[in-house]
């Protein structure tokens, strides 16, 4: 019971025409629009790419804002903290100390005693500066000499009297000038009697602050004496808002220009190596075959090679003796032995990709190879390739650091961020800042470039869009 | 010969055969401490190591030794005479001088000892310091008999020594361990194995070696057959450690395990906050910058070297640089501590300092340039150790040079073997040196930039300061041989031979409970041959 539609003549109209049947809704984005609006989105990737901004400013431009001498000693303000500008007391040229010796006392003891009393009345002579500090004390009987120690917090024990600062010879010699290294702050004096070889069990202490002072030929050498300032005046003198190092040199100044040598060699080796390790590596990959194998085992021979040998055979190729920067033969041979890590991920990716069927509509579609590898190939391999860029980053630095530590990077006194941290190490004790800036310099660089690297990944990835 | 003046921070490991419980106990008067490095052997007359120099005049004894005040005092000879010409010398030995065997020391131990050490093949690299005997240069190079040389045994108890030249100093020089005796019979009973181990040597010091385990540790024992034994209180000395690793000392001293410990730069700090007593002690050792002398350099040219002198302030290089205690600025060759004719050579002849001003600075290097005929010097290399203070050092005088006369300076960082190559090889400007005193004589520094020595790597040559060596060798007289050194001193001052840095200082941690324990510029250091374990 075959029952069939009869089509009506309506059914013969044409449909109500549609006038938005197509519309754009949203505006034509470029692949690298698209992946700078989604930049934009991700706040992590986009803070860190005003802090990579920052730092070419902070190297570029930094050293014309705070013109300080990098490579200037200050023999007056060694191994400074961080601080506020600093007045100091415009004082007299040093003059030599005869010390006190007193004439009516012996200077060798009658009888060594088993205990000898503490001597007394420890005092300051004149004004104790950073220049000198000058201290006097009565004599004891059964002394034939003194030691004198120093110490930064008040002493607990005999054993904690501090730094050993000298001796005086007889009983007699009651007086003790210390310069070593005087900065304004406490210091604890403390003077023990000896017979002349033992050192007794007794001691007496006293607290000396000593006034910044500065030398009048001191001021007049670095500029800062003005038209009327005269002995005892207080002056402001060089201000340093991120301390010295070990010998009073602008650790501000330096970082500036370690920040050049870091960064042209933590940025320019890595984007170099990796650029070339991408040509290479997509090569290798989306060509295949005989050809792949041929270059992967180039790439093979070439991680076997020693770094560090290289580095040493361009720098005698380059002519460059002792005492010289080996900055130029070192970004060689970055890039020379840096690139096959890079061409290997590549390529991985490339192998991965190219069999993907999307790759094979596009062939089909009639797109060219160049096409494909710029369209379709590279942007899929940009996370791997970011993620390679922001590991070479600080890998770079910290080449640049090692080798600079080992006497074949930068040369002394050019600064770089890593031989600063060398150097820093070595007082971390009791100078944290200087391992702290450089360090924490080094560390928002490297994060920055990873935060950014991420942001990017997620940015550049095509595959994320369609994830919206 | 110099020291090793450096340090090295190794990681090795630490041994001990019997941790003992206390570093120094009273009761039975013993100590415990740590060697930096075992000795290589402990043969006298082949010796050159701190190591060995530090264990060898504890168990042996030479002619004559140091007493607690660094003074010569008698020691297997009682007794003993300078020709008046100065051309020989004559012992007499005690009899109660006796072998660890119980044997007597007899003359023949030391003509022996000092044949033996002379004898080409023995090699000895410290038989330079016997040279001053009649003959010996010649007997080590071969050109001698060795019963040439000028000792002889006149009986068991006699010596007689002939000098090549009248040398004031010799009797200073048989405190030194080449010249400690050596019994014949029992050398050649051990034959290669002498002084490898604790039985392969015979010992007639204040102390014996009764146990070695080799690279652990090494135990001497009060020596009953010492003549002056009543002198010892110290039972036993026990080098219960070997390690180079200054943390690890440090760890062993404040744990209680060993009576002393020198500290560095990085330690010393680390003793601060421990509240440990530090001690210190001067070594005897300058350290200067020395010019290449070598005809064509840039540095041969005595201007520079008076700019350079005129702008160099030791005074503020050893307090804000070097800025540990114990330095001294130096102001000459010499150091503070050597003797000249009543009292310190120093104060009777004090060195001319050249005052720092720039200007005059400035005029020196003007007549440099023109005496060159050059508009710009050229970058100067300055040889350094790699070390942290020799870098740091490096740097400033880097940035000293820089700033006040405008050379350039490139730092050539160099290890220690490295560095004295270089040296010898003439390939430097400047280098960062050091020279540490082998005997107590004003001489063992005197003669360094003579026009003949081999340790004037600057080569240095002047025939006025070669002619003010020569009296000094060749008088006896204390008041002519300090009147040319005095000179001396003069020409290297006004010649800017070298610019003298500073006099090293050393800190160090010592257990409390042990008294009397010496520090020496020369000789063992630190010396516990009279020390004592107090309550």
């Amino acid at each position: 019971m075959n029952q069939s539609y009869k089509p009506t003549k309506e059914d013969f109209q044409p449909a109500a025409k549609s006038v938005r049947a197509e519309q754009i809704s949203r505006p034509s984005l470029s692949y690298w629009q698209d992946a700078w609006r989604r930049l934009k989105k991700n706040t992590r990737a986009l803070i860190s790419l005003y802090i990579i901004i920052g730092l070419a400013l902070f190297t570029l431009a930094g050293p014309f804002l705070w013109n300080v001498d990098p490579a200037l000693q200050d023999l007056n303000q060694i191994s400074q903290a961080p601080s506020w500008p600093k007045q100091a007391i415009l004082v007299d040229p040093y003059q030599r100390w005869g010390g006190i010796v007193l004439d009516n006392f012996p200077a060798e003891p009658d009888d060594y005693l088993d205990i000898i009393p503490a001597p007394t009345n420890l005092r300051v002579v004149d004004v104790a500066t950073t220049k000198r500090v000058r201290i006097t004390w009565d004599p004891v009987v059964g002394a034939g000499g003194y030691s004198v120690y120093r110490n930064q917090r008040a002493p607990e024990t005999i054993n904690d009297l501090g730094l050993p600062l000298g001796v005086t010879d007889g009983g007699n010699e009651v007086s003790f000038e210390d310069r070593l290294n005087l900065e304004q702050r406490e210091y604890f004096y403390s003077i023990v009697p000896t017979d002349g070889f033992d050192e007794s069990d007794t001691y007496i202490t006293l607290v000396v602050l000593p006034d910044l002072a500065i030398t009048m030929s001191e001021a007049r050498e670095r500029n800062l004496l003005a038209q009327d300032t005269k002995l005892g005046d207080s002056i402001a003198i060089e201000f340093h808002p991120f301390g010295t190092d070990y010998l009073g040199r602008d650790m501000l100044a330096r970082l500036m220009e370690g920040a050049q040598v870091s960064l042209f060699i933590g940025i320019f080796a890595p984007l170099l190596f990796v650029l070339f390790g991408i040509i290479y590596g997509g090569f290798a990959g989306y060509f295949g075959g005989q050809f792949d194998s041929l270059l992967m085992r180039f790439a093979d021979f070439v991680v076997a090679l020693p770094f560090l040998l290289f580095m040493i055979l361009f720098k005698i190729a380059f002519g460059i003796g002792p005492g010289e920067s080996g900055v130029m033969p070192m970004l060689l041979a970055l890039v020379l032995l840096g690139w096959p890590s890079t061409a290997r991920l590549v390529r991985g990716q490339v192998l991965q990709i190219r069999e993907n069927a999307f790759i094979e509509a596009a062939r089909l579609l009639g797109a060219k190879d160049h096409y494909l590898i710029i369209r379709h190939i590279i942007p899929n391999t940009m996370g791997v390739i970011l993620v390679t860029l922001t590991f070479a980053v600080p890998s770079a630095i910290f080449t640049e650091a090692f080798l600079s530590f080992i006497g074949m990077g930068v040369a002394p006194p050019t600064p770089s961020w890593g031989s600063m941290c060398n150097e820093g190490v070595k007082t971390m004790l009791s100078h944290p800042h200087e391992l702290f800036f450089p360090a924490l310099f080094i560390s928002i660089t490297v994060l920055a470039f990873n935060l950014l690297g991420d942001g990017l990944t997620e940015a550049l990835d095509s595959r994320m869009r369609s994830k919206e | 010969m110099k020291y090793l003046l450096f340090l090295m921070t190794l990681w090795s490991a630490i041994t001990s055969a019997q941790a003992p419980v206390t570093s120094a106990d009273f009761e039975e008067q013993t100590i415990s401490i740590a060697l930096t490095q075992e000795p290589p052997q402990l043969n006298s007359m082949k010796a050159t190591d701190q190591v060995s120099n530090f264990i060898l005049p504890h168990i042996m004894e030479g002619l004559v030794r140091y007493d607690r005040r660094g003074r010569i005092v008698p020691g297997v000879a009682y007794k003993w005479e300078i020709d008046p010409d100065g051309m020989g010398a004559t012992f007499w030995l005690r009899e109660n001088a006796l072998w660890s065997d119980g044997k007597p020391v007899t003359a023949n131990d030391f003509v022996f000892a000092w044949r033996t050490t002379l004898a080409p093949e023995t090699a000895s690299e410290y038989a330079f310091i016997l040279f001053p005997i009649k003959n010996a240069e010649a007997a080590n190079k071969g050109k001698a008999k060795l019963t040439d040389i000028g000792v002889t045994a006149i009986d068991d108890y006699t010596i007689r020594v002939e000098l090549e030249r009248p040398t004031a100093y010799f009797i200073k020089l048989t405190a030194f361990a080449t010249y400690f005796p050596v019994r014949e019979d029992f050398f050649n009973s051990r034959g290669d194995s002498y002084a490898a181990d604790a039985q392969d040597l015979l010992f007639n010091g204040p102390f014996r070696l009764t146990e070695w385990v080799h690279s652990a540790s090494l135990k001497m024992e009060k020596n009953e057959t010492y003549w002056d034994k009543e002198k010892i209180t110290l039972n036993e000395i026990n080098a219960a450690y070997i390690t180079e690793d200054s943390r690890a000392r440090l760890n062993l001293f404040i744990d209680g395990k060993i009576v002393h410990t020198r500290l560095d730069g990085e330690t010393y700090k680390d003793a601060l906050t421990q509240k440990q007593r530090i001690r210190s002690f001067s070594t005897g050792s300058i350290f200067f910058l020395e010019y290449n002398h070598r005809a064509g350099r840039i540095t041969d040219n005595l201007n520079l070297r008076r700019a350079i002198q005129h702008t160099f302030d030791s005074d503020k290089f050893v307090n804000n640089v070097l800025a540990t205690p114990g330095n001294l600025a130096a102001e000459s060759l010499f150091p503070v501590w050597l003797q000249g004719v009543d009292d310190k050579f120093r104060k009777e002849y004090p060195a001319e300092v050249a005052v720092v001003n720039k200007g005059l600075a400035a005029e020196y290097l003007a007549k440099a340039k023109s005496e060159l005929g050059i508009e710009e010097f050229p970058a100067l290399i300055l040889l350094s150790g790699n070390t942290p203070t020799a870098t740091k050092q490096a740097e400033y005088l880097q940035g000293l040079l820089k700033s006040r006369l405008g050379l350039d300076i490139k730092i050539d960082k160099q290890t220690f073997k490295q560095r004295l190559a270089k040296m010898t090889s003439g390939d430097f400007d400047f280098v960062l040196a050091g020279w540490g005193p082998d005997f107590d004589d004003i001489m063992t520094f005197g003669d360094l930039f003579a026009s003949w020595n081999l340790n004037n790597r600057g080569r240095y040559s002047n025939p006025d300061y070669d002619e003010q060596v020569r009296i000094a060798l060749n008088n006896v007289d204390p008041k002519t041989r300090m009147e040319a050194m005095a000179k001396l001193q003069k020409i290297i001052h006004d010649d800017a031979v070298i610019l003298p840095m500073y006099e090293q200082g050393v800190i160090y941690l010592m257990n409390s409970k042990v008294r009397g324990v010496v520090r020496r510029v020369v000789g063992p250091d630190p010396d516990y041959t009279y020390s004592r374990v107090i309550k």
